[in-house]
């Protein structure tokens, strides 16, 4: 006669492993890699076909550089949503400093390229430590504001934020990338919106933002002091009326109009997309890539990258939802935020409802440091995601 | 519930963040508000999209044609320009032109126009705001054509541009033609010059279908005949990319025409030596002593038909200068004062005091009022005493009766203040009235441009003109002046060899004409067809009495074959007979360092003297006597008339050792 042994079973370390990598596997959110991926394709066949004429005898040089760090990207997409969002948070304070750094590097290292200095050059790629800021900057503030949960109603949470970003957006406002500064606002109104600050607070903030607008578009102009450049100036107060155009600056807007609008229906195809072919269109590879697209493939082409972004956005909602704590809630709200501001300001602007800024299309643009950042900015979303459905969380 | 997240192990969790959370209305009232405004945005985006490409897609896409289309004109050839043998003086030689279109610079941003155009102008080693002025003022009247910077550039530098066409964006190079000299200098008063088209003709001449930038004749035949010689340009499309480089072939709604020839009535051989002749001419003077001389004028005219054989007037310029670029200092070269008004045709434009070539006329009208009879005998005196003035000859030794024959080819002074003193007892001006008649005092209508009109003074004149009571009166004075061609009376050189033709023809007046015919260019070998013979106006008759005209040849014949003839020493000999007239007219010039009256050297006459063919009217200014500078001028222009050999007859033309 025996009595029944239970014993409990210690798993090995490969079996925990295993384990683990089974639940991460099972509660990733699938539709949202799919529409990443989606994007990601569909970003590289637009891509070969507005470049292909770009470098003589070599169709695929853009598409070729831009592989590889969709490649790299998703390296890092799997790695981020694998660490648990906390981490980047208990190490914020060292990135924040070694942002400012950078931010103060690109004054001394970078290259001017058309009046602005925003890469750094090391080695093969070109390194934009704006776009690594987005990151910092989310993940500090999204910290900040949850260890504060309690103190929402103070004016000095509210200002601490406010100061936190206040000097990454000067320096990148001075590079002069002004496209990049206005995420970086749109990140901080996330950060406090989702982190509960008070409606009155938000009201101030926004009546003196637009004041400050005011004063630097019209007020201060009018007394002589400049603050913006005036090409910045008209860019921004350009798009309200195009037809009103001293130097120039909306020749840009009107000319991806004029390629948007050309694309009718279902576009005019590779060849005959004349206003990316015959350099008509600025940029076409990087900022305005989504008028080239939309000449080259219509309505329906744009309609599909819209599609897209739009299951990106939604997903990306209901994953504030599914947050297993305050700080991955705002740090998922923050994200989808700045994203959606992001894919506004750019498309709006290649059409014409939104001020002239130079940033690119998230994950069609051409360029490393933009398509890197925004896989790291997925990879963070899946981690909340991950974490919250494991944690059982609403 | 177990966590089997990646948490590390050894960091407690923060309980400021980390304590569970609920998912509370008011967050989802806030994420409820993200979802709203993603809506929110992407229907935004949808309509917009909806708008310009579905909606307004095909004017869109008009746009972006549009966007490329840039017309174009293609310059005709324009026409050449011959002598009346055929023989080329004016035709066109292949060149390049740099343009900009402004409407492309206009699209650059401000710091890549300025730093464009100051490339261009370093390259083209011009001054940039010269450039920036150009494009800004073919901005204002016509953007969308093409402004010319440059011509004939050299190959280096288009080849430079050709090969950079990306830094300058908006430049573009056209062939087009310049105008070339064959026979070198030869006759640039008569050809005038071409030039491009400046804001006051291009108003004058709107309704012609003239156009910014086109090339036209400004002075000369190349001006009087432009819309002959200048053909019709070529108009078309092009494609071109946000560079301004051509993406797609031209397309021509008008392929370029050709312009007309005109054949001139010029002899190129004899305009040559009338050009040489006048050098000579000058020569002569300075070996004379007369220090003065510094130009002149000759016209060579056919007696019958006006046909203008030979038209010089010295100095002279080169009209090359106007071809291509044109550089300051040329121009500046031109109008300095000591250059001497080279660009004056004095043959047209230039008026002189005629001195004695103008008795002729006088004696002729004199036979026609009856104030004189053929056979009549005048004493001819040293001087005369007329109103308590004292006139002299100019030879002061003479004293012989004289008819008026004698007294012409004598140009006996005194003779003539006799035959004034008649006329002026007249009332009614019949000398000014057969001046007028003879074509003094008006422009000739010739196919050149402005010519100067000269002038015959009358009493009515007088009292118009001047301010002053007593120099508003006619005095007999004024009549002895104008019958020994001196006074107020001025004429041109072209005035004076038709009223010459007029003697020679029996009395009548030809128009005198530069084009014998517009003709369509044929290809090399083939004969040319003539679109438009000139047809002069008939000449006019004056009704003169032969037997008084016949007086006045005889005269001029004896001028330059009786031993008391002024000019017989260089004519006498001459193996064709000429008959002509000196004249020495003092005229009150200014020149650099000297004010006062200088000799005006004339000589005026014709030959055959049986059967006249050509008349021929020598100036030389400030050149003393007519025998010793203007006479032996116009032999050199008899002398390649009639195929003289130099030196096979004996002339005596005085030159200083």
């Amino acid at each position: 006669m025996a009595t029944p042994v239970t014993r409990v079973h210690q798993p090995t370390r490969a079996q925990a492993f295993a384990w683990e990598l089974g639940a991460f596997l099972r509660h990733l959110d699938y539709l949202l890699l799919a529409a990443t991926g989606g994007l990601l394709a569909y970003g590289l066949w637009v891509l070969e076909s507005v470049t292909q004429n770009d470098v003589a005898g070599d169709p695929g040089y853009y598409v070729f550089r831009q592989t590889i760090y969709v490649v790299a990207g998703v390296l890092l997409l799997a790695a981020v949503a694998a660490v648990d969002p906390n981490v980047y948070r208990r190490v914020r304070w060292p990135l924040y400093g070694a942002v400012i750094v950078l931010l103060i590097a690109v004054f001394v290292l970078a290259e001017e390229v058309r009046g602005s200095r925003r890469w750094i050059q090391i080695g093969f790629f070109n390194f934009q430590p704006s776009e690594l800021g987005k990151i910092v900057l989310i993940v500090v503030l999204a910290g900040f504001v949850a260890e504060r949960r309690h103190r929402l109603a103070e004016w000095g949470t509210t200002l601490g934020v406010i100061g936190l970003a206040a000097p990454l957006m000067a320096l990148v406002f001075k590079e002069p990338d002004f496209g990049t500064t206005l995420i970086y606002a749109a990140i901080v109104l996330g950060a406090l919106f989702f982190g509960g600050t008070p409606w009155r607070h938000l009201a101030v903030l926004a009546i003196i933002a637009g004041l400050v607008a005011g004063a630097l578009l019209w007020f201060l102009p009018s007394a002589g002091i400049e603050v913006l450049e005036p090409y910045q100036r008209e860019r921004l107060t350009g798009f309200v009326d195009p037809d009103v155009d001293p130097s120039g600056s909306t020749y840009n807007v009107n000319q991806s109009i004029t390629a948007v609008g050309s694309g009718g229906f279902d576009g005019r195809g590779a060849d005959n997309a004349t206003q990316t072919k015959f350099n008509y269109l600025p940029e076409h590879s990087t900022d305005f890539i989504f008028s080239s697209l939309a000449e080259q493939r219509g309505f329906m082409g744009a309609a599909i990258l819209l599609l897209l972004y739009g299951i990106v956005i939604w997903r990306g909602t209901k994953i504030v939802a599914v947050a297993k704590d305050l700080y991955s809630a705002i740090l998922a709200g923050t994200v989808v935020f700045a994203l959606l501001i992001q894919l506004f300001i750019n498309v709006g602007m290649t059409i014409g409802i939104a001020p002239v800024t130079g940033i690119p299309l998230p994950l069609v643009s051409y360029g490393g440091s933009s398509l890197l950042t925004t896989l790291i900015l997925i990879g963070l979303l899946e981690a909340v995601h991950v974490r919250g459905r494991l944690a059982g969380a609403r | 519930m177990n966590d089997h997240g990646r948490r590390p192990g050894f960091l407690p969790p923060d309980p400021r963040v980390e304590e569970p959370y609920r998912f509370n209305p008011q967050m989802a009232l806030r994420v409820g508000i993200l979802g709203v405004l993603a809506v929110v945005v992407f229907c935004a985006l949808f309509f917009r999209l909806w708008a310009l490409q579905v909606i307004s897609g095909e004017r869109y896409l008009e746009n972006a044609n549009n966007n490329q289309i840039r017309s174009f004109g293609v310059a005709a050839p324009r026409g050449s320009i011959v002598d009346r043998d055929g023989d080329t003086l004016v035709s066109n030689k292949p060149g390049t032109q740099i343009q900009i279109w402004p409407a492309a610079l206009e699209r650059l941003p401000v710091e890549e126009r300025a730093a464009m155009l100051r490339r261009l102008a370093r390259l083209l080693e011009l001054k940039v705001p010269a450039v920036r002025d150009k494009v800004e003022e073919r901005l204002e009247s016509d953007p969308l054509t093409p402004v010319t910077i440059d011509t004939s550039v050299g190959e280096l530098k288009t080849a430079y541009l050709m090969e950079h066409q990306g830094d300058f964006p908006g430049v573009q190079i056209t062939e087009t033609y310049l105008r070339s000299y064959e026979q070198g200098v030869l006759a640039p008063h008569i050809l005038g010059y071409v030039g491009e088209i400046d804001a006051e003709q291009l108003e004058a001449k709107a309704d012609q279908g003239y156009r910014s930038g086109d090339r036209i004749g400004k002075t000369g035949i190349e001006a009087v005949y432009d819309t002959y010689l200048r053909g019709v340009r070529g108009e078309g499309r092009v494609f071109v990319d946000a560079l301004g480089r051509i993406t797609s072939e031209r397309e021509f709604s008008q392929l370029p025409e050709p312009g007309d020839n005109i054949r001139l009535t010029i002899d190129a051989d004899l305009q040559r030596a009338s050009e040489e002749a006048l050098e000579y001419g000058i020569r002569l003077a300075h070996d004379q002593d007369e220090w003065a001389a510094d130009g002149g004028a000759l016209v060579a005219l056919d007696v019958n038909t006006g046909e203008i054989l030979a038209l010089a007037s010295n100095p002279t310029f080169d009209p090359g200068i106007y071809v291509g670029r044109v550089e300051e200092k040329d121009l500046n070269a031109l109008a300095a004062k000591s250059a001497n008004h080279p660009t004056l045709n004095r043959a047209v434009a230039g008026l002189y005091p005629p001195g004695s070539t103008f008795k002729p006329f006088v004696a002729l009208a004199a036979l026609e009022e009856g104030l004189l009879g053929r056979d009549e005998y005048i004493q001819c005196t040293g001087e005369e005493v007329i109103d308590g003035q004292t006139f002299s000859n100019w030879d002061p030794y003479k004293n012989e009766p004289m008819t008026v024959s004698t007294a012409l080819a004598n140009s006996c002074d005194t003779f003539f203040y006799n035959v004034a003193l008649r006329f002026y007892k007249r009332k009614d001006s019949p000398l000014q009235r057969w001046s007028r008649a003879m074509g003094f005092g008006a422009g000739t209508g010739i196919d050149l441009g402005p010519e100067a009109e000269g002038l015959v003074p009358t009493p009515g004149w007088r009292r118009r003109t001047f301010k002053t009571e007593i120099d508003k009166i006619w005095t007999s004075g004024d009549s002895v002046q104008l019958a020994i061609g001196q006074g107020d009376l001025l004429v041109s050189p072209l005035q004076m060899t038709r009223a010459y033709a007029m003697i020679a023809n029996g009395g009548k007046l030809v128009e005198p004409h530069l084009v014998k015919s517009v003709e369509e260019p044929r290809n090399e070998g083939e004969p040319p067809v003539v679109l438009r013979p000139y047809t002069p106006k008939p000449a006019r008759e004056l009704g003169l009495d032969p037997n008084g005209v016949q007086v006045v040849q005889q005269a001029l014949y004896d001028a330059t074959h009786a031993t008391y003839g002024t000019s017989q020493a260089v004519f006498g000999s001459f193996p064709v007979p000429i008959a002509g007239k000196t004249g020495t007219a003092e005229k009150f010039v200014t020149l650099p360092g000297f004010e006062g009256l200088r000799d005006q050297s004339w000589w005026c006459g014709y030959g055959p003297y049986e059967a006249p063919e050509i008349a021929v009217c020598a100036l030389i200014e400030n050149g003393g006597h007519g025998g010793t500078a203007a006479a032996p001028t116009a032999l050199k222009v008899f002398e390649k008339y009639f195929n003289v050999e130099p030196g096979s007859y004996s002339a005596v033309v005085q030159q200083s050792d």
